[in-house]
């Protein structure tokens, strides 16, 4: 399950503009710029540069639509956070070794502390405050609090996000215990709640212990 | 409320009960023993909080933002030891968004380690904050410092401090432990555990055994960082939140600071991301943090929000100190031990506290010459501070593995030695149940099948066992429970969940009480204005709450009561309750028509509990509180190849007094072999001997076990004892959990590999060395 490498290189440059990365080396030094990434050539808007100062950026966040305005260098994490107050996802290592601040980007979990917030224009971001549906915890929330899957919550918003992340891309399938621990090798737990996680997310699948 | 009585109890455990008399205090429910029938307590119930946890909507001091608040950022000391020359904050003051700027040391200071404040400012963003911290200008005169324990022991190393080192505890720390009996150099000793005489004990000795154990730095790594937001209310009014086990500890130290009537400052913990002893008062171990916060908030005219990144976590926050520890065992020729000898170093960077504990005091009381001396080393580190049983972690490493190595010696089975001088009841009853449980002859025979035909992955079974105290408070918690026209319940205190399940507990209390759900029970904490309550630390904190609950809930009861009478006409002495209504005779009245006949909005009452009346069957050394009992078995499987150590399964059988919630419990015991676990493999501390900083404050080098590191089974036992202590019978379970879980794990690498790894954490590298298959790095 290496899916959740957290920010690609393209990502990278597509989330700071290339425009931008590039305004910082003399014209000699550009690299060619190259039309082979179908990511990076989807939208002719896109290649405009980006910052320093904000920029609008509009994402879909838990089904609702989001404009703002992002500096460049701002995480998704931070903008989530800090901007638009969505402080469910937590702030715990901001270097992508914890997982406390993992999202669904487009159906993926992410770190979003490794992420750029430009980098979701566009996407679809899910953070653990879209999980419950009209005032009712999701089948794997209440497989949560079944389970003691967590004491003291700070690890449980990512754990929650990277559970999720599994159980949507194996939807039907019959998941065994080893898949829920690499599902979750990178969220960090301090109070060790791993093997009570596990146990929600098996039921919550519908698998056996 | 009757006056003071004495009752009958039943205490004890599995089938070792007895009756004894016990004097309750004026107003005290009869505690709860052996004979009651609860229908709540003992049952496993889902936190209340719970569905608040999982969508993101619970509040932690992170996400606490109070309009225009602002964000402060500290700059902290890149030198391990350094003369500040000078010290210019002010070009940081013009800077966009920056609102207060302030220098934390003058001019001449001395800081002495890397990560110690020297100025704050607060701006609008983070980003504003970070590159006003780059426009101060500090100039420092380095001087030479010591980071390594053994190091700084000699003659001739750097001083960490020159004057006389002051001590700093809270509410983590045992109670008892500390003082000091004489510094020199950086060593300062720590007054002795003494029983007999151990040096003669050791002459007298047929077989003896004598090694060095070391262990390392441990950072508590919550993941919630230290924060704490101010707003001032106003000049001399203040509130704040703080992510804290202890909001009492954060509103005195608050008060004090800035010479305020604890009145005057509110404190609110609605939730907090861990803590494991790291968190009490305004401060940091090794930051300001309360003071910084303060008076930014008090220069700027706005609030503040000071959260620490996990850099800082690892640096100024606390740790639990390493340790070096010389140990003499003596035994007779049946295995008889004749002394117990620790001679124990340790490092809490410039604080105190390295001590390691009562295990090798405590537990095997039966050997009549014990000697435990502690020192703390100074060093330019980080201060330490009270960690998940401070002390006992490490001194069970040491000793647990000594014995066994011992036992080695003397063809013993490590549990037969054991069982020979421990006289604890429950825990020989732990030992013996453990033995069959966790399959423990068969597995010590498989071990030592693979080790004599040196298969490269081998087996190996371990055991050591847990010594803690019910240090639950008497006077220190007052509770409130009222019961409103309506019917609905409430419970109040100032009280922090710190996610050991309190809150649930309190609620099953009340509804154990009440015939009430437990859902019914609102429960209100996390703030300073609810009633006086204890932090979360020592273990205390269901010992020290649930009985004063229960208090102020039997006394609504009892005002309802006499409700009841009234209404039906009878004496309040002849109306019962059952199924949450109240009978006489052949009358009844239901919950909610009785609380509709309540005058006024509601009934209300406070509860306390008194000091520990009970202790049954063996009190803790040096005081008048229960001793408890605890035992881990651990497997272990470990390839002799690669050197790496994995924990196949762990058997935690431990005694918490009457369980309140098998569910929490469990999780919290659990928690404790996890974090044990993690500590026996994988956590250190590094420090750069040469340029005197930590090299992995992070979470990608300072490595804590993940889902797939810990134990593949964790099975955890509760011997459950009544010690009539309380109203409630519960006592503590947090620390005992976490004591002998990498104790039992060293024992069970020493069975696997017939060789001891005598240094924690049990890295490849040192497998291989103890099996001389690579060349000894030596401890660091």
């Amino acid at each position: 399950m290496s899916d959740r490498a957290g920010i690609t290189r393209r990502g990278l440059f597509r989330g700071i503009g290339t425009a931008g990365l590039l305004a910082g080396c003399k014209p000699s030094e550009r690299p060619p710029t190259t039309t082979d990434d179908p990511g990076a050539a989807a939208s002719p808007g896109e290649e405009t540069a980006v910052g320093p100062g904000p920029a609008p950026l509009s994402f879909t966040l838990n089904g609702e639509a989001k404009t703002l305005e992002v500096a460049p260098n701002i995480t998704l994490l931070a903008a989530l956070r800090e901007q638009l107050r969505f402080t469910g996802t937590k702030v715990v290592c901001d270097r992508g070794a914890c997982g406390a601040c993992t999202v669904l980007i487009d159906g993926v979990p992410r770190n979003s502390c490794m992420t750029l917030a430009h980098d979701v224009a566009g996407a679809a971001v899910t953070t653990v405050e879209g999980l419950a549906s009209g005032g009712k915890l999701s089948v794997l929330q209440q497989a949560f609090v079944r389970n003691d899957a967590l004491q003291c919550g700070f690890c449980t918003s990512g754990m929650l996000m990277s559970c999720q992340g599994l159980l949507e891309r194996t939807r039907g399938q019959k998941l065994a215990r080893e898949d829920v621990e690499a599902a979750i090798a990178g969220n960090l737990c301090r109070c060790g709640t791993y093997p009570n996680v596990v146990a929600a997310v098996l039921e919550a699948a519908g698998g056996s212990a | 409320m009757p006056d003071g009585r004495k009752v009958t109890l039943k205490v004890g455990f599995a089938e070792q009960l007895r009756d004894i008399e016990v004097q309750l205090p004026a107003g005290e429910p009869k505690p709860w023993d052996a004979r009651s029938e609860l229908q709540v307590i003992g049952k496993p119930h889902p936190r209340l909080e719970a569905p608040l946890k999982v969508s993101g909507a619970a509040k932690y001091t992170h996400d606490i933002v109070p309009p225009n608040a602002l964000w402060a950022a500290v700059l902290r000391s890149p030198h391990a030891c350094a003369v500040v020359e000078a010290i210019d904050v002010a070009p940081a003051k013009g800077l966009p968004g920056v609102s207060a700027v302030l220098a934390l040391v003058k001019p001449g200071e001395r800081v002495i380690f890397a990560g110690q404040d020297i100025a704050a400012v607060a701006a609008k963003t983070p980003e504003q904050a970070d590159a006003a911290l780059r426009a101060i200008a500090v100039t420092y005169k380095p001087e030479a410092f010591v980071v390594d324990t053994a190091a700084a022991m000699q003659d001739g190393a750097p001083l960490v401090h020159r004057g006389k080192v002051q001590e700093r505890s809270t509410e983590g720390d045992e109670p008892g432990a500390g003082g000091s009996a004489g510094q020199r150099g950086n060593i300062r000793t720590s007054p002795s555990m003494k029983k007999g005489d151990a040096h003669k004990g050791l002459r007298m000795a047929k077989v003896s055994h004598e090694a060095t154990y070391t262990t390392q730095v441990h950072t508590h790594s919550a993941l919630e960082t230290h924060s704490i937001v101010v707003q001032w209310d106003g000049p001399k009014q203040a509130t704040v939140w703080c992510s804290t086990q202890g909001i009492f500890s954060v509103r005195d130290e608050f008060a004090e600071v800035f010479e305020l009537g604890p009145a005057d400052v509110r404190v609110h913990t609605d939730f907090l991301g861990g803590g494991f002893g790291a968190k009490f008062g305004a401060s940091a171990p090794g930051s300001r943090m309360g003071f910084i916060a303060g008076e930014l908030a008090r220069q700027a005219g706005a609030p503040v929000r000071l959260l620490l990144d996990r850099k800082e976590e690892h640096l100024c926050t606390g740790n639990r100190p390493d340790s070096r520890q010389h140990v003499k065992l003596g035994a007779g020729p049946n295995g008889q031990l004749t002394a117990i000898h620790v001679v124990a170093h340790g490092t809490a960077g410039i604080g105190t506290g390295a001590g390691v504990g009562r295990n090798a005091f405590g537990i095997y009381s039966r050997c009549p010459n014990i000697l435990v001396e502690s020192h703390d080393v100074f060093t330019h580190g980080g201060p330490g501070t009270a960690m998940r049983a401070p002390g006992h972690p490490q001194g069970a490493f040491a000793l647990e593995l000594a014995l066994d190595e011992l036992a080695k010696k003397l063809k013993l089975d490590p549990i037969d030695l054991r069982l020979q001088h421990d006289e604890h009841p429950v825990r020989r009853h732990q030992f013996e149940l453990g033995r069959k449980q966790f399959g423990w002859d068969e597995g010590r025979k498989q071990a030592a099948v693979l080790r004599d035909k040196n298969a490269r992955v081998r087996r190996g079974f371990g055991v050591a066992a847990s010594i803690w105290g019910d240090f639950g408070r008497g006077k220190a918690v007052v509770a409130t429970v009222s019961v409103a026209r309506d019917g609905s319940v409430e419970v109040k205190n100032g009280l922090q969940d710190i996610g050991g399940g309190i809150t649930t507990v309190v609620a099953q209390v009340v509804a154990e009480v009440l015939q009430r759900p437990v859902e019914a029970v609102r429960v209100r904490l996390g703030d300073s204005e609810l009633g006086p309550s204890v932090g979360s630390g020592g273990s205390v904190t269901t010992a020290s709450v649930t009985p004063a609950v229960r208090a102020a809930a039997e006394a609504v009861k009892e005002q309802l009561t006499a409700l009841a009478a009234k209404q039906l006409d009878r004496k309040p002495e002849e109306v019962t309750w059952s199924g949450g209504q109240a009978r006489a005779g052949s009358k009844s009245i239901a919950w909610a028509e009785l609380c509709k006949k309540i005058e006024g909005e509601a009934v209300v009452a406070t509860g306390t509990r008194p000091e520990t009346y009970g202790a049954y069957p063996v009190k803790f050394m040096g005081g008048n509180s229960y001793q408890i009992a605890g035992v881990q078995f651990a497997e272990v499987r470990v390839d002799t190849w690669t050197g790496v150590v994995a924990v196949e399964r762990v058997l935690a059988i431990h005694d918490c007094g009457k369980v309140m919630n098998p569910l929490t419990c469990r999780s919290q015991v659990q928690g404790g072999v996890i974090l044990g676990t993690s500590y026996a493999l994988t956590e250190q501390r590094v420090m750069d001997r040469v340029r005197g900083v930590m090299l992995n404050p992070n979470l990608e080098s300072y490595k804590i076990a993940g889902a797939r590191d810990v134990p593949r089974a964790i099975d955890v036992v509760f011997t459950p004892v009544d010690t009539g202590a309380n109203n409630t019978g519960a006592i503590g379970i947090g620390e005992p959990s976490t004591i002998p879980t990498a104790a039992a794990i060293a024992c069970a690498v020493h069975d696997a590999l017939g060789v001891a790894v005598r240094d924690l954490p049990l890295t490849p590298d040192r497998v291989l060395a103890a099996l001389g298959v690579v060349p000894t790095r030596g401890a660091s």
